[in-house]
């Protein structure tokens, strides 16, 4: 990477924290941390309230309880606009880009708090992450496969060099070998720089793979944390999430 | 041909208007029917400082003014307060409703029921292509070329066009990216208010004489024209409003001209059945 891609991570804080829609908590008393360098998971079934988690340290869901840090800022119920701002990048699940816009008009968007002169730089340094978003730029957003979608949408919050990327699901609706190299090539790297990812999966088994933490959501709380190679030694989680039996491949180091 | 000129200038003053009304829509998510009462109610501010003396075409900034101020107030002390309850969208439709009512009628009792006009020359006459136009209605198209091409600029290569296309998009992704919505949004009001004060305004000079409920039914045209281009595709506004335009006028040679809006109303009813998301709009994003 010849042009930094990211700033370099701030740790990213949520404690005691209660989120949920019109006054009703759908999440209570989380606490979870994210670090620079490492990925941080958050598994758990459907209906256990990752995305709520998620779109509540971005300020898109009320916070009502507790609090969200991003290094020394309190950042709980900041406008979302705010917190994109002060370099958090959050890539929604779905409706994660404007279908229609063209590519270059998403990642321009994606760099809207920066001066005109750096969009085209910032744009450069992006697809140069993502070459194959070169060959596209001109196409609409809505008309992307599912994998060229998804590198949009993580190219856009890469425009403002965030130091903490929140990802929602980045491989939902993917082919299996789309979603791998999404996550062991692109997102992996994003650590490897020295960002803080937080990452929401529902594919447990390849986010093990690639975490250095990881958080299991059930009933809107965190029921058990650890290491993945702890994880996947614990009965309780190998039964639930891996698919009874199935051994879990230790992450690379 | 005559008919054929009448429907151009229709769609002229229609292609402003219809943009400005899907583009308020596209953004700010109000389908805002008391578009219409605001053109009538810029035309008639507009008409007292123009019989104050000064010129009809200085006069026609007033006219822009007026719809650009009394759209933001609008926004800001009607719509957004219910918006904000978290009401159904159908409740601000209603709103807007009432508005319309209340600002076409409140005029009516302002300046009472009789017609009035601009002090304003419709200047020479011109045969071109076998129409037969004046020169008001020629500087009507000028203004009207002005304002497509200008609008075009501002959606396609200006920060705040592509900021405005985004929220439209998708406004909570907007936010996240940075993006101040509100500022947007309030921007979009006075933008889109300013086109429709100055429709409003051209309506009337290009009408001759006009009265506080000449632009009552003009909803249905605008409807009509934003429906058949797509909601919220501000260049389907352009193509609607020369469809519906040309459509109504070149009717009124053949029907009675009092029922040429009965074209407008099923063009209306044969989208909203067949294709409600218009010709260049996709079901996926309407």
């Amino acid at each position: 990477m010849s042009v930094e891609l990211s700033k370099k991570g701030l740790v990213l804080t949520a404690t005691g924290l209660a989120a949920g829609y019109d006054g009703r908590a759908i999440v209570s008393g989380i606490t979870v941390e994210a670090t620079p360098g490492k990925v941080v998971s958050i598994v758990g079934p459907n209906g256990s309230g990752k995305s709520t988690l998620l779109k509540s340290l971005v300020g898109v869901v009320k916070v009502l309880d507790g609090s969200v840090k991003v290094g020394d800022t309190d950042i709980t119920n900041m406008a979302p606009e705010d917190v994109a701002k002060i370099g958090v990048g959050y890539v929604p699940q779905i409706d994660d880009v404007f279908p229609p816009l063209s590519v270059k008009e998403n990642l321009e968007i994606g760099g809207y708090l920066l001066k005109r002169h750096e969009v085209n730089e910032r744009i450069e340094a992006v697809l140069e992450f993502f070459p194959k978003l070169k060959a596209m730029m001109t196409r609409k957003a809505g008309k992307l496969s599912g994998g060229e979608r998804k590198m949009l949408a993580m190219g856009r919050v890469l425009m403002l060099s965030p130091s903490v990327l929140v990802l929602d699901e980045p491989t939902a609706n993917l082919a299996p070998i789309v979603a791998t190299q999404l996550l062991e090539e692109y997102i992996r790297g994003f650590a490897n720089f020295g960002s803080t990812v937080l990452l929401v999966e529902q594919r447990a088994k390849a986010a093990l793979r690639i975490s250095d933490w990881t958080y299991v959501l059930g009933g809107g709380r965190v029921v058990l944390e650890g290491p993945p190679q702890d994880l996947a030694q614990n009965p309780i989680f190998v039964e639930s999430f891996l698919g009874g039996g199935a051994k879990a491949h230790p992450p690379k180091d | 041909m005559s008919s054929f000129g009448f429907g151009l200038i229709t769609a002229a003053v229609l292609a402003i208007a219809t943009v400005g009304f899907t583009m308020q829509f596209a953004v700010t998510n109000v389908l805002n029917l008391a578009y219409g009462s605001i053109m009538i109610n810029s035309a008639f501010v507009a008409y007292y400082v123009n019989q104050h003396g000064v010129t009809a075409w200085v006069a026609l900034l007033g006219g822009v003014a007026t719809g650009a101020i009394a759209s933001w107030l609008l926004n800001r002390f009607i719509y957004t307060p219910f918006q904000r309850r978290n009401l159904a969208p159908i409740t601000v439709v209603i709103v807007s409703l009432g508005v319309d009512l209340v600002g076409t009628f409140g005029l009516q009792a302002i300046v009472g029921g009789g017609y009035v006009s601009f002090n304003q020359s419709q200047g020479h006459e011109y045969h071109i292509l076998g129409m037969l136009l004046s020169g008001l209605q020629l500087v009507i198209f000028g203004i009207c070329a002005v304002v497509l091409v200008g609008i075009h600029w501002l959606l396609k290569y200006t920060r705040l066009g592509k900021a405005m296309r985004a929220t439209s998009a998708n406004r909570n992704l907007a936010r996240n990216s940075g993006v101040k919505t509100q500022f947007i949004i309030s921007t979009t009001w006075i933008i889109s208010g300013a086109l429709c004060g100055l429709a409003g305004t051209v309506f009337a000079m290009n009408a001759g004489v006009f009265e506080a409920t000449s632009a009552q039914l003009y909803i249905v045209l605008l409807l009509a024209a934003m429906f058949l281009g797509g909601p919220g595709e501000p260049y389907g506004a352009m193509f609607g409003a020369v469809t519906i335009g040309l459509a109504t006028e070149v009717s009124a040679a053949y029907i009675n001209p009092e029922y040429k809006d009965v074209v407008a109303f099923l063009v209306l009813i044969a989208m909203l059945t067949f294709r409600p998301f218009g010709i260049f709009g996709s079901e996926k994003t309407n």
